[in-house]
C-alpha cells in the first residue's frame, strides 16, 4: 500500500511538472515574442507591454522566467492584467459561485444516468431502450447552447420567469425564504443544462457496463441456483457493473472549471469557467494561465482519489498495487 | 452425397472471419445503420456542398449579399426587380431563406457541410495518427529503456503513458479556447489544436490492444521470420488493432464538429467568409426571435449529423465487441 501510494505520488509529481510547463508554454504559442502579441491593437499601449514584461520576466531566459512564474503564482503575487489584484482570490470566489452549479449538475447526473442505464440494459433491444437509446445520442449530439436557447425561451414564453444570473434582476437581497428560493430556481436551468451530457454518456457507460455483467458466468451461475431475476440482477449484477463508476467520483471534480464555460457564459453565471472565458477575450493571461493549471491539479487530485477508492472497492486491484 | 455438402458447409461457416461477423452483427443493430446512411448521405450532401458553391462563379453563391431580400424566411421567392438579376438565386427560391445579408442560407449550409466535414475529418485524422503512433510505439517498444549512456531513467512505456496522462489533465474545451485565442482563430489552427488535444483516447486503446495482440502465436513468427520491428507494427498489428481506432474515429468526428459550433459561440469559430454550421447558428442565435430560421436549420443539421456518427461509432463499438455482441 505505502510502495502504491509513493510510487503513484512520484509520478503524480512528474506528471504535474509537465502540466506546469505546458501550462506556462502557452503564452509563448503566438508567433514571434508574446508581448508582441496584438501589434496592430490600438489599445496596446507601451504601457501594457512593460507590464506583460513585468509578469512574465520576459527579459529573464526560458528557464528562469518559468521559477519565476511559478513563485509569484504560488506566493499570491500574480496579478491580473485587468484590474491589478492578485489572481488567487478573484478564482477563489468564482469557485464559490460554481460549486453550488456543479454540485447540483452532479446530483442531478448520477440520480438520472444510473437507472436510465441499468433499466434499458435489462430490457435490451426493447421499444424502452431503443427510444431511450436514440433520446440519449440526440442529447449527447446538440450543441449545448442551441439547446439552452430553445430551452430558455420555451421557459421565458411560457412562465414568464426570469432565468438568467444568479438571481432575479433588481430583486433586493434581503435574508429570507423568497431569496432562497429565488437562488435555488436560477440554479434549476443551468445545472441541468450542465448535466443533460453527463447523463447521457454516463448513462450509457452504465448500459455497457451492466450488459457485459449480465453476460458473466457468474450472473448465470446466480440464475442457476435458482435465485430471483431481481436478486441476480440487482444483488449479483448490478453491484459489480457499479465497480467502475467509484472511479467516476474522482474524474468529475475537474469540471468544476472546464465544463461550465458555456453554460455560464450563456446564463450570465458568474463562476469559473466566465471567469476564464472573460480573461481570454480580455487577454488576461495570468487568469488563464492560472485556470488552466488548477484545472490539470484538479484532474490529478481527481486521479489519484479514483485509484486510491478503486483499491478500496474493488479487492482484486490491492494485489497488482505493487505494479501499477 | 450428404457427407459431402456436410464437408462443404461446416468449414465455410469455421472460416467466417471476425471482421465479418463484426459486420452481421452491425447490420443487425437498425439505429447504427441509420446512423451510417445518414452519414452517407451528409458525405454526398458536403462533396455537393464542394461541387456547387466553391470557385469564382459557383451555382450556388453562398456569398452573394442581397440587402434588399434579408431575413427572408424559408421557401420564400426573391423580390422582382428588387435584386440584380445576376444575384438572382440559381434556383429562383431560397429553399431555406435568407439571413441579415440576403445571402442564401441554402447555399450557406451546402457550403458550411463541406467546411464542418473536413474540420472534423483533419483534426480526427490528426488525432489517429499521433494516437496510433504513440500507441504503437508504447505497445510494442513499451519495455525498451530510455536514457544517457549508462544511467537508465524510464521505459519508453512510462514516457508515453506519462504523456498520455499529462494530455488527459487539461480541459481540453478551455485550453483549446486558449489556445485559439492566442493564436488567432482560422480554420487550420482550429483544427490542429482539437487533432492535437484528442488523440488520448485513440493512443490508449492501441497501447492496449498492441500489448495483447504482441503476445500472440502470429507476431512470434513475423519474429521467427526476421521481419523487422516497424513492418511487424504497420503490417501485423496495426491492422488487428484497428476496430478500437475506427470507434473513436468516428466519435471523434462527431466531437470535432460539436467543439468547433461551440468555438463559434464563443467567438473563436471558424473566422468568416468561411461558413461552417456552427457559425451560422451562431451568428443566427442573434435573430431567435425574427428569424428563427436561421438557429433552428443549422443547429438541427448539427444535432441530425453529429447523432449519425455517434450512433454509427457506437454501433460499431457494440458489433466489435464480442461480448456486447448482438446474437
Amino acid at each position: 500500500m505505502l510502495t502504491f501510494l509513493l510510487r503513484t505520488g512520484w509520478k503524480k509529481l512528474w506528471t504535474l511538472f509537465f502540466i506546469s510547463v505546458i501550462s506556462f508554454a502557452v503564452i509563448h504559442l503566438a508567433p514571434g515574442e508574446p508581448s508582441q502579441i496584438d501589434p496592430m491593437n490600438p489599445r496596446f499601449t507601451p504601457q501594457q507591454l512593460e507590464r506583460y514584461r513585468k509578469a512574465f520576466d520576459l527579459d529573464q531566459p526560458l528557464h528562469v522566467q518559468y521559477v519565476r512564474f511559478y513563485r509569484k503564482l504560488l506566493s499570491g503575487e500574480l496579478r491580473s492584467f485587468k484590474d491589478n489584484h492578485p489572481v488567487m482570490p478573484k478564482i477563489v470566489e468564482r469557485i464559490w459561485n460554481s460549486l453550488p452549479l456543479f454540485a447540483v449538475g452532479t446530483l442531478l447526473m448520477w440520480c438520472f444516468a444510473f437507472p436510465l442505464g441499468v433499466a434499458s440494459a435489462i430490457r435490451r433491444n426493447s421499444v424502452f431502450d431503443q427510444v431511450t437509446t436514440v433520446i440519449v445520442f440526440a442529447l449527447i449530439s446538440v450543441p449545448g447552447f442551441y439547446l439552452s436557447y430553445l430551452l430558455i425561451i420555451f421557459v421565458v414564453q411560457n412562465f414568464h420567469v426570469d432565468v438568467i444570473g444568479l438571481r432575479t434582476f433588481g430583486r433586493p437581497d434581503t435574508p429570507g425564504v423568497l431569496t432562497l428560493m429565488d437562488r435555488t430556481w436560477h440554479l434549476v436551468l443551468p445545472s441541468a443544462l450542465g448535466a443533460t451530457a453527463g447523463i447521457a454518456v454516463i448513462s450509457r457507460y452504465v448500459r455497457s457496463q451492466m450488459l457485459e455483467v449480465i453476460t458473466a458466468d457468474y450472473v448465470r451461475t446466480a440464475r442457476a441456483k435458482g435465485l430471483e431475476e431481481d436478486t441476480v440482477l440487482y444483488k449479483h449484477a448490478l453491484r459489480n457493473a457499479l465497480l467502475p463508476f467509484v472511479t467516476m467520483l474522482g474524474l468529475l471534480i475537474p469540471g468544476l472549471v472546464g465544463g461550465s464555460v458555456i453554460f455560464e457564459t450563456i446564463f450570465a453565471w458568474p463562476g469559473l469557467g466566465r471567469l476564464g472565458y472573460e480573461a481570454i477575450l480580455s487577454r488576461d493571461y495570468p487568469i488563464v494561465i492560472t485556470l488552466n493549471f488548477i484545472a490539470a491539479v484538479l484532474t490529478l487530485v481527481g486521479t489519484l482519489l479514483s485509484d486510491l477508492l478503486y483499491m478500496v472497492v474493488d479487492p482484486r486491484i490491492r494485489l497488482e498495487g505493487g505494479e501499477v | 452425397m450428404g457427407r459431402h455438402t456436410a464437408r462443404e458447409t461446416r468449414p465455410r461457416d469455421a472460416t467466417v472471419s471476425p471482421a465479418r461477423l463484426a459486420w452481421r452483427s452491425f447490420l443487425r443493430n437498425r439505429t447504427a445503420v441509420a446512423g451510417m446512411l445518414a452519414c452517407t448521405l451528409f458525405f454526398v450532401l458536403a462533396l455537393c456542398g464542394l461541387v456547387l458553391t466553391k470557385g469564382d462563379h459557383p451555382i450556388l453563391d453562398p456569398r452573394q449579399v442581397r440587402l434588399v431580400d434579408k431575413f427572408r424566411p424559408p421557401l420564400s421567392l426573391p423580390t422582382p426587380r428588387a435584386v440584380a438579376p445576376e444575384a438572382l438565386p440559381r434556383l429562383g427560391i431560397y429553399p431555406l431563406g435568407t439571413d441579415e445579408l440576403g445571402r442564401d442560407v441554402f447555399a450557406r449550409m451546402l457550403e458550411g457541410a463541406f467546411v464542418s466535414l473536413s474540420v472534423g475529418f483533419v483534426a480526427v485524422g490528426i488525432a489517429v495518427i499521433i494516437g496510433i503512433a504513440l500507441g504503437g510505439i508504447a505497445g510494442y517498444y513499451g519495455r525498451a529503456r530510455l536514457g544517457f549512456g549508462t544511467v537508465r531513467l524510464m521505459t519508453v512505456d512510462t514516457l508515453i503513458t506519462g504523456l498520455i496522462d499529462v494530455a488527459l489533465s487539461f480541459p481540453s474545451f478551455f485550453l483549446i479556447l486558449t489556445v485559439v485565442a492566442i493564436l488567432r482563430p482560422s480554420i487550420w489552427n482550429i483544427m490542429v489544436v482539437i487533432g492535437l488535444t484528442s488523440w488520448e483516447g485513440t493512443a490508449r486503446f492501441v497501447r492496449a490492444e498492441i500489448l495483447a495482440l504482441r503476445e500472440q502465436d502470429f507476431i512470434q513468427a513475423a519474429h521467427a521470420l526476421g521481419v523487422p520491428g516497424p513492418r511487424v507494427i504497420v503490417r501485423h498489428l496495426i491492422p488487428n488493432a484497428v476496430a478500437p481506432v475506427l470507434v473513436s474515429a468516428t466519435l471523434g468526428i462527431a466531437g470535432a464538429i460539436l467543439t468547433e459550433s461551440g468555438l463559434s459561440f464563443l467567438g473563436f469559430g471558424v473566422p468568416p467568409p468561411d461558413a461552417t454550421w456552427g457559425n451560422i447558428l451562431s451568428d443566427g442565435k442573434n435573430f431567435l426571435f425574427d428569424a428563427s430560421w436561421l438557429t433552428i436549420i443549422p443547429g438541427t443539421a448539427i444535432l441530425v449529423v453529429v447523432l449519425a456518427f455517434n450512433l454509427f461509432g457506437e454501433g460499431l463499438r457494440e458489433a466489435f465487441n464480442p461480448r456486447l455482441r448482438q446474437l
